[in-house]
C-alpha cells in the first residue's frame, strides 16, 4: 500500500475532529462520575440495596431461617388488625405537636441570643449542649428526673403544687407528654442554632431601612426577620417533622413503650417488631407505611410553608 | 523506578506479617478449631474462661478454642446472622425460651447421643428444661433461684410479724406497709405476666385455647390491682420488662420492703446500702400452686446446626468440660449463681452457713435448698407468641392500673387469642 493510497483510506479531518470531541466529551462526562463513585458504591451497599431488599421483605414471611415466602399484602392486613400499631401511628401524629412548639421556641432563643450582650456565647453554648449530649444519657438522667422520687416531683412538692408524687413515666396519661418534652428538650439547641445563622444573614439595611421609616419592634420582627428566615422555617419544619415522626431513641431508654403502650410510636412498634419479637415482615411494613407519613407530611410542609420573600 | 527505604520497610512488614500468618496457618493446620460464644460473661470472668481455655488446651493439644463473648442484647441477632451465614460457632451459651425458639426452626442441634450417659451428672430440672420434643439441647450451665430479702426493720413498723408465704399474703402485707409506714411493699415482676400466672399454677393455653379468664387468674389480677390502688407496689417501672434496677434501687433506700432477686442481689446491699443491709433478713419466695420456685433462669451451651463431624464431638468434649462439677462450681462462687451439676449443687459452700453470716450467705444457702424445685418458666408451643403476649400484657397492665375491668379485659384477650389459636 502506498502512503497515497493510505492516505486516501483515513478518515476526513471532521471525522477525526469529531472523535476527538466525543472521547473529550466522554472523559468530560465520565470524570465527576468517578469522583461519585464512591459514596454511589457505599449509598448503594447500605442504603439503596437495603430499602429496595426491605421493601420486598414486607411483602413476604421470613424468619431469617428460611427464604422469604411471597404474601402479598397479608403483613399490612396484620398491621391493620394490631390496636398497638394504630396506637403507635396515633402517638406519632401527637408527636408532631412539637413541630410549632420547638419552632416557636427555637427563633425566641435565637432572637435571644442574637444579640452581642456580654456572656451571649455562654448561653448559646449551655442551649447546644443538649444537642451534643448523647441520647442515653439524656435519657437515664430525665429517668430520674422523673422517677417518683425524682428532681420534679421534689421541687412541685415543695413549691406545694402537688401532694403525691406524680408518676410522669408510669402514668398512662402522661407517660407520652412526659417523652416529648425531653425531645423538646434535646431539639431546640439545634434549630435556635440554624434559625440564629439565619438571623445573622439578614442584611443589616434592611432593618435600619424599617428604623427609618418609622416600623416598631414587632412590625420589624413580623415584616422583616420572618420573611428573611422563611426559607429556614420550611428547613427546620420539614427536619422537625421528620424527627418527630422517627422518635425511638427516647422512647427505648425511658418508656419502651409502656405503660400500656401508650409511648409506641411508629417507628418505635417497627423497632419492636423487627428486634424484639424478631418479626422482621411487619416490621419492615410498619417502617413503610411510616415512611409514607413521612413523605406526606414533608409534601405538606413543602406545600404550605412556601417561602414568598427572598 | 526507584524504591526509597520506606517502601522496603513496608514490603518487607507485609513479607514478616505474611510469613507469620502462613506459619500459625500451618501449626493450627490439623486441629480442631472450636468457637463458643457466652453471654455478657466479659470482663467479669474473663480470667476464668482464659484459664479454662489453657487449661482445656494444654490437656488437648488437637484443640484449638476460640472464646467469644457477645453482649446479651445482640446475641440473638449475631446469632441468627452467623447460622444463616453458616458460620455458627460450635458453642452458644442460650437461655431456655431462646433455645426453645431456635430449635423449633431446627437452628440447634439435639445433643441427647453426645450428652450420653453424662446427663446424669446434672440435675433434673436442667435436663427437663433443656428437653423439648423429647430431645436434650444443650449442655446446662448455671442456674438462677429468687429469694425474698425483706427489711425488718419496716415490717416491725408495718406490724408484720410473719413473712408472707404465698402471693396473697404478700399482697395483703405490702398493703399494711404502705397503710403503716408510707413506704411500698414491694415491686412485682408486672412486665412479664406470663411467669407471674406460670408461678402461680395458673396455665394461660389448655388444649389449644387460651385459658387466662378463669376465677383464678380473675382474683390473682384483682389482688394485684388492689394492691397497686392501696400503693402497696412500686409504681416505677412496675410493667417494664425489666423491673429489677428500679426493684433494687428502691429496696437500697428503703422504699419498698421486701425485694425478690436472686441471691447475688443482696451483695449491691450490702456494698451500696449498708444500713439496709444490716436489718435485711432472707425468706423463700412465696411459691405458687405448682411448687415452682420463681426465678430459675437456667444458661447453658447450644450447638447451632452446622457443627458436625469432628468438630461437634470435640465442641461436646469442651462443653461437659465447662460445665463439670469443679467449674461449675468455681464459676457459681465467682458469679453467686447456682450450679446444675448435682456433686457441685451439694457442695457445702452452699450448704454450711457460717456463724457470721449475713443476708447474702443465708441467700444462697436457701437457693441452693430450691434448686430441687427451680425450673425456668415460659410458654411454650404458642406461634405468635409475642403478639399475643403483648395483648395480655397491655389487657392485665390495664386492669391493675385501674382503666379497665379485670373480669373484662381478660375476656376480651382470651378472644382475641382465641381467634389467633384457632387454625
Amino acid at each position: 500500500m502506498t502512503s497515497e493510497s493510505a492516505l486516501s483510506n483515513a478518515p476526513p479531518r471532521h471525522f477525526r475532529n469529531d472523535a476527538v470531541a466525543a472521547r473529550a466529551r466522554w472523559r468530560r462526562n465520565l470524570r465527576p462520575w468517578l469522583f461519585l463513585a464512591p459514596a454511589l458504591v457505599l449509598l448503594g451497599a447500605f442504603t439503596f440495596w437495603p430499602v429496595l431488599w426491605g421493601s420486598y421483605l414486607a411483602f413476604t414471611e421470613y424468619n431469617f431461617l428460611t427464604p422469604p415466602r411471597w404474601v402479598g399484602l397479608a403483613n399490612f392486613e396484620d398491621l391493620l388488625q394490631d390496636p398497638v400499631f394504630f396506637i403507635s401511628i396515633k402517638n406519632s401524629l401527637l408527636y408532631l405537636l412539637i413541630v410549632p412548639a420547638i419552632q416557636l421556641g427555637a427563633i425566641v432563643l435565637a432572637v435571644l441570643v442574637n444579640n452581642s450582650l456580654p456572656g451571649i456565647r455562654f448561653f448559646r453554648a449551655a442551649f447546644y449542649t443538649p444537642v451534643v449530649t448523647s441520647v442515653s444519657v439524656v435519657g437515664i438522667m430525665w429517668g430520674w428526673m422523673y422517677n417518683e422520687q425524682g428532681l420534679i416531683n421534689a421541687v412541685l412538692r415543695w413549691l406545694h403544687v402537688i401532694n403525691d408524687p406524680v408518676g410522669w413515666l408510669s402514668d398512662d396519661r402522661l407517660a407520652l407528654f412526659s417523652v416529648m418534652a425531653v425531645t423538646l428538650w434535646r431539639g431546640l439547641g439545634w434549630y435556635m442554632v440554624l434559625y440564629l445563622a439565619s438571623l445573622q444573614a439578614i442584611p443589616k439595611d434592611l432593618e435600619e431601612a424599617a428604623v427609618l421609616d418609622g416600623a416598631s419592634r414587632f412590625q420589624r420582627f413580623w415584616r422583616i426577620t420572618i420573611p428573611m428566615i422563611m426559607p429556614t422555617i420550611l428547613l427546620c419544619t420539614v427536619l422537625s417533622t421528620l424527627s418527630a415522626m422517627k422518635v425511638l431513641e427516647e422512647i427505648l431508654i425511658m418508656t419502651k413503650g409502656g405503660p400500656v403502650s401508650s409511648t409506641y410510636t411508629g417507628l418505635y412498634y417497627a423497632y419492636d417488631q423487627g428486634i424484639r419479637a424478631f418479626n422482621f415482615p411487619r416490621a419492615l411494613a410498619a417502617s413503610m407505611v411510616v415512611s409514607v407519613f413521612c413523605l406526606a407530611l414533608a409534601w405538606l410542609n413543602f406545600r404550605f410553608i412556601r417561602p414568598r420573600h427572598r | 523506578m526507584t524504591i526509597t527505604p520506606y517502601c522496603k520497610r513496608i514490603v518487607a512488614l507485609l513479607l514478616l506479617c505474611w510469613g507469620v500468618s502462613y506459619v500459625s496457618g500451618v501449626a493450627a493446620a490439623g486441629k480442631v478449631h472450636v468457637e463458643f460464644w457466652t453471654m455478657s460473661l466479659k470482663p467479669k470472668f474473663t480470667a476464668y474462661f482464659k484459664t479454662l481455655v489453657g487449661e482445656y488446651t494444654a490437656s488437648h493439644p488437637n484443640v484449638e478454642l476460640e472464646w467469644v463473648d457477645v453482649p446479651w442484647d445482640t446475641l440473638q441477632t449475631k446469632l441468627t446472622a452467623a447460622i444463616v451465614a453458616g458460620s455458627a460457632p460450635a458453642l452458644v451459651q442460650l437461655n431456655v425460651p431462646w433455645a426453645y425458639d431456635y430449635a423449633l426452626y431446627g437452628a440447634l442441634l439435639p445433643v441427647d447421643e453426645l450428652l450420653g450417659r453424662d446427663r446424669d451428672n446434672y440435675t433434673a430440672g436442667a435436663i427437663a428444661d433443656l428437653t423439648f420434643k423429647g430431645r436434650i439441647y444443650g449442655f446446662p450451665h448455671y442456674n438462677s433461684v429468687n429469694v425474698m430479702a425483706y427489711n425488718r426493720a419496716l415490717f416491725k413498723q408495718a406490724g408484720i410479724t410473719r413473712v408472707p408465704t404465698t402471693r396473697a399474703e404478700q399482697l395483703e402485707a405490702a398493703k399494711q406497709i404502705r397503710a403503716r409506714t408510707g413506704q411500698y411493699g414491694f415491686s412485682p415482676a408486672l412486665g412479664k405476666i406470663a411467669g407471674v400466672f406460670l408461678e402461680e399454677g395458673l396455665p394461660l393455653v389448655e388444649n389449644g385455647k387460651a385459658v387466662f379468664n378463669s376465677p383464678a387468674h380473675v382474683a390473682l389480677i384483682t389482688k394485684f390491682a388492689d394492691a397497686y390502688k392501696a400503693g402497696g407496689l412500686l409504681k416505677d417501672k412496675l410493667f417494664s420488662e425489666d423491673n429489677f434496677p428500679a426493684s433494687i434501687d428502691a429496696y437500697k433506700s428503703g422504699r419498698i420492703a421486701m425485694l425478690e432477686a436472686p441471691p447475688s442481689a443482696l451483695t449491691r446491699v450490702r456494698d451500696d446500702a449498708p444500713d439496709v443491709y444490716a436489718v435485711t433478713d432472707v425468706a423463700p419466695v412465696p411459691i405458687g400452686a405448682p411448687g415452682v420456685a420463681a426465678g430459675g433462669w437456667l444458661f447453658h451451651f447450644a450447638m447451632p446446626k452446622g457443627t458436625t463431624g469432628e468438630v461437634a464431638i470435640e465442641a461436646a468434649r469442651f462443653a461437659k468440660f465447662l460445665t463439670n462439677d469443679p467449674n461449675q462450681l468455681e464459676f457459681a462462687k465467682l458469679a453467686g449463681t447456682f450450679p446444675t451439676a448435682r456433686n457441685a449443687v451439694a457442695d457445702p459452700h452452699f450448704q454450711q452457713l457460717r456463724t457470721d453470716a449475713g443476708a447474702y450467705e443465708k441467700a444462697m444457702a436457701l437457693g441452693a435448698k430450691r434448686m430441687s424445685v427451680v425450673r425456668t418458666l415460659y410458654v411454650a408451643g404458642v406461634p405468635g407468641f409475642e403478639r399475643l403476649n403483648k395483648r395480655l400484657q397491655d389487657a392485665v397492665e390495664a386492669a391493675i392500673i385501674g382503666r379497665r375491668d379485670v373480669k373484662a379485659a381478660l375476656d376480651e384477650t382470651v378472644a382475641f387469642w382465641n381467634s389467633k389459636l384457632t387454625p
